[in-house]
């Protein structure tokens, strides 16, 4: 029985407890949160923070009227130690205080000191203060409010510090990062690089000291072209130098012609008309009225239209320059010939593959009868009927061919000896096939040449070159290319007994009759030139006064004795070429000249003062 | 007081509007006009003076033309010289005042 009881007094205790439960779910409360259960299965109260807070406000209340804060700082402390006990309170200030002093000791705090003094903030609780609280900055992957913007962001690595010390979001790191980097990039220093340098060398420029004002003006100009609106009174020399650099640049576009077009000049010179079309074109004849130079190069556009609209302008041309001007066909050049034909003084065509056909060059001879300079080069239907036809311009002086199509030994003849006795300039490309009676006819029918070119020629011997030079009644020559003249038959690799091209006896010939005038020389690939002859044309106390430019590339004679000498009789020499010349080595170049080629070539590149 | 400017070591330049740029003799020479100006045989007023009147040049170009005259006997006989800064506002004025004084 007593079993029984226990049992139910057990059952009872059970029903009372589960009813007690019961009667704590029935009671009515306002919702909590998930986390306040939470908390409170951890034997936390959310009712017992609030209480917290609540009299901890009440004793700030008390404290803030008691004791008035005297600095935010200060006011910023009293928030942070709401929730410590008077005692915890004392502890913290002790702690910081011995913290301040330490900071004020270190380096860093000297160096702000020393930044900020003269400031009106350069009080010392402030600056360590301001240590305390960078070092105390949130970590990479913490959130943080931005210093400019307010907005919040994750703090990475990357952040940079705002200009009050505290951080900044990515948005305004960059926009603060661009404001450095401007100033920066303009502030690169001069290029002085080996590149330019061996850049201008190859140019033949060893000048030492400063560029001219006004060379270093174009230059400036060229680089701001596209900001110029238009270049008021230009001298013509200036506009044809700021063409030059602007052609190099490929920059001369519609646009940057306009700048060019005044009509107050009489001439033009474009460099690089490629990107020019036929308005363009019209445009410089519309606008220039007193045109009487015309210079256009990589005219690739330039077309028939143009052509017609040239001639419909009735200019005054006495100077043409066309080149590459594949556009235009054989009846407009004709129609052009006819035309400009008597009025034209010097015509220059060149890379012309398409048209100007010998019809047409007999055409040009027929009406272009006042020409006294005519250039021809890299024309592909010029033939021999051409040449045939050019004996006719008797007012020629200066005379460039340089032809594609071989053409007969006789016709060329036949010119130089019509033409031979006005000319000051002769230069003849592309005669592979000419013989000495070329030369003979030279010597025995001009008088007044100046420049002499035969370059690339086969047949010719030395003993032709030789007999050219002697007792010939023309004066000292200024610029003579004999480069290129040697035989190059491959089955016959040391060449033939005779000398082919340009050898010992012609050279010693031609420094004999123009060593007093020549100034350019040369003579590169003349294969069967002699150490000895050269040994002997710049041997001591011979001077060749006027040399400026000497080419001895291939030479393989030259070494550096040869070089020596070389620069010894030629005391005005700014330009030597001298590629493939193994045997130079370690030659001593002045100052002031340009020694180009060269098997190291930077090395070999000493430069010492003029002795 | 005549014959002391010739020979004085520094020479005047004036510009349109009234600056005046006290400059060795050396440098200014760089330029053939001014050169030419100052050369003691002419007998012309500015070399009797060592005042150079450039009335068409204004005093802002003229400074800059004073500090290449500077900048180039600076760098005479040197190789690799760095070229001068000259602001893209003033180069088309100062080219026309280069290409005037011949330098």
């Amino acid at each position: 029985m007593s079993n029984s009881a226990g049992v139910t007094a057990t059952l009872l205790s059970g029903v009372l407890q589960r009813a007690n439960r019961r009667q704590t779910r029935n009671q009515i409360r306002g919702p909590h949160s998930a986390l306040t259960d939470f908390l409170a299965s951890n034997n936390i109260s959310a009712a017992q923070i609030r209480e917290d807070y609540r009299r901890r406000l009440e004793e700030a209340e008390h404290q803030g009227a008691s004791e008035e804060p005297s600095e935010p700082a200060e006011n910023d402390e009293a928030e942070q130690s709401l929730d410590e006990s008077s005692e915890q309170r004392k502890n913290r200030k002790r702690k910081e205080a011995a913290n301040l002093a330490k900071i004020k000791q270190s380096k860093e705090f000297a160096r702000r000191k020393a930044r900020r003094i003269g400031e009106p903030d350069d009080d010392d609780n402030r600056i360590a203060r301001e240590i305390i609280y960078q070092r105390s900055r949130p970590m990479p992957g913490q959130l943080e409010n931005c210093e400019t913007c307010s907005k919040r962001f994750t703090v990475t690595p990357y952040s940079k510090t705002g200009p009050n010390g505290g951080l900044l979001c990515t948005k305004c790191s960059r926009s603060l990062e661009d404001d450095g980097k401007k100033p920066k990039a303009k502030k690169r220093g001069p290029r002085t690089g080996r590149r330019q340098n061996q850049s201008n060398l190859l140019d033949g420029i060893a000048q030492q000291g400063a560029l001219s004002l006004a060379e270093m003006c174009t230059k400036k100009v060229a680089d701001n072209i596209n900001d110029i609106e238009e270049f008021g009174d230009l001298p013509s020399p200036l506009l044809h130098r700021l063409s030059q650099i602007l052609s190099k640049r490929r920059a001369l576009t519609s646009r940057t012609l306009n700048l060019f077009l005044r009509p107050d000049l009489d001439s033009i010179n474009i460099y690089d008309s490629a990107k020019l079309e036929t308005n363009d074109f019209q445009k410089i004849f519309a606008f220039m009225p007193t045109l009487t130079n015309v210079n256009l190069r990589f005219a690739g556009q330039l077309k028939n239209t143009v052509i017609e609209y040239l001639l419909g302008r009735d200019l005054r041309l006495k100077y043409l320059q066309l080149d590459a001007a594949n556009l235009v066909s054989d009846s407009h050049w004709r129609r052009l010939f006819e035309k400009l034909g008597p009025q034209l003084e010097a015509l220059k065509l060149s890379n012309l593959d398409f048209s100007l056909d010998d019809e047409t060059v007999e055409v040009l001879c027929r009406n272009c009868t006042e020409l006294r300079r005519l250039k021809l080069k890299q024309c592909w239907k010029v033939g021999h009927i051409s040449l045939q036809a050019l004996s006719s311009l008797t007012s020629l002086e200066h005379l460039s061919l340089d032809l594609v199509q071989e053409t007969s030994n006789d016709s060329l003849i036949k010119v130089v000896s019509t033409v031979g006795p006005r000319l000051h300039t002769l230069s003849l490309e592309g005669f592979p096939n000419a013989d000495n009676c070329l030369l003979e006819t030279i010597h025995d029918k001009c008088r007044s040449l100046s420049k002499l070119r035969l370059s690339g020629n086969v047949v010719c011997t030395d003993e032709g070159f030789a007999k050219l030079f002697t007792g010939w009644p023309n004066p000292p020559l200024e610029y003579v290319d004999f480069s290129s003249t040697r035989d190059v038959e491959n089955s016959n690799l040391d060449g033939s007994r005779d000398a082919i091209g340009l050898a010992s006896e012609g050279l010693i010939a031609l420094m004999d009759h123009s060593g007093s005038a020549i100034q350019k020389l040369n003579i590169s690939s003349c294969r069967h030139v002699s150490r000895a002859a050269f040994e002997e044309i710049f041997s001591d106390g011979k001077v060749y006064p006027n040399m400026k430019e000497l080419d001895v590339s291939f030479h393989t004679v030259m070494d550096d004795y040869l070089i020596s000498r070389i620069l010894q009789c030629c005391p005005v020499i700014k330009k030597l070429v001298a590629f493939a010349c193994f045997n130079v080595r370690d030659v001593r170049i002045p100052v002031g000249v340009a020694m180009i080629g060269g098997l190291k070539a930077q090395d070999t590149i000493v430069t010492e003062g003029r002795s | 007081m005549a014959s002391s400017a010739t020979d004085s070591e520094f020479v005047t330049l004036v510009s349109g509007d009234g600056f005046e740029f006290v400059l060795p003799r050396s440098a200014a020479c760089v330029s053939g006009t001014i050169r030419r100006m100052l050369e003691p045989s002419s007998k012309f007023a500015e070399a009797l003076t060592g005042r150079c009147i450039l009335e068409n040049i204004s005093g802002i170009v003229l400074e800059k033309v004073c500090e290449y005259f500077c900048y180039n006997e600076k760098n005479k006989n040197q190789s690799n010289v760095p070229d001068m800064e000259i602001p893209p506002e003033l180069c088309l004025e100062l080219l026309m005042a280069a290409d005037y004084l011949d330098t």
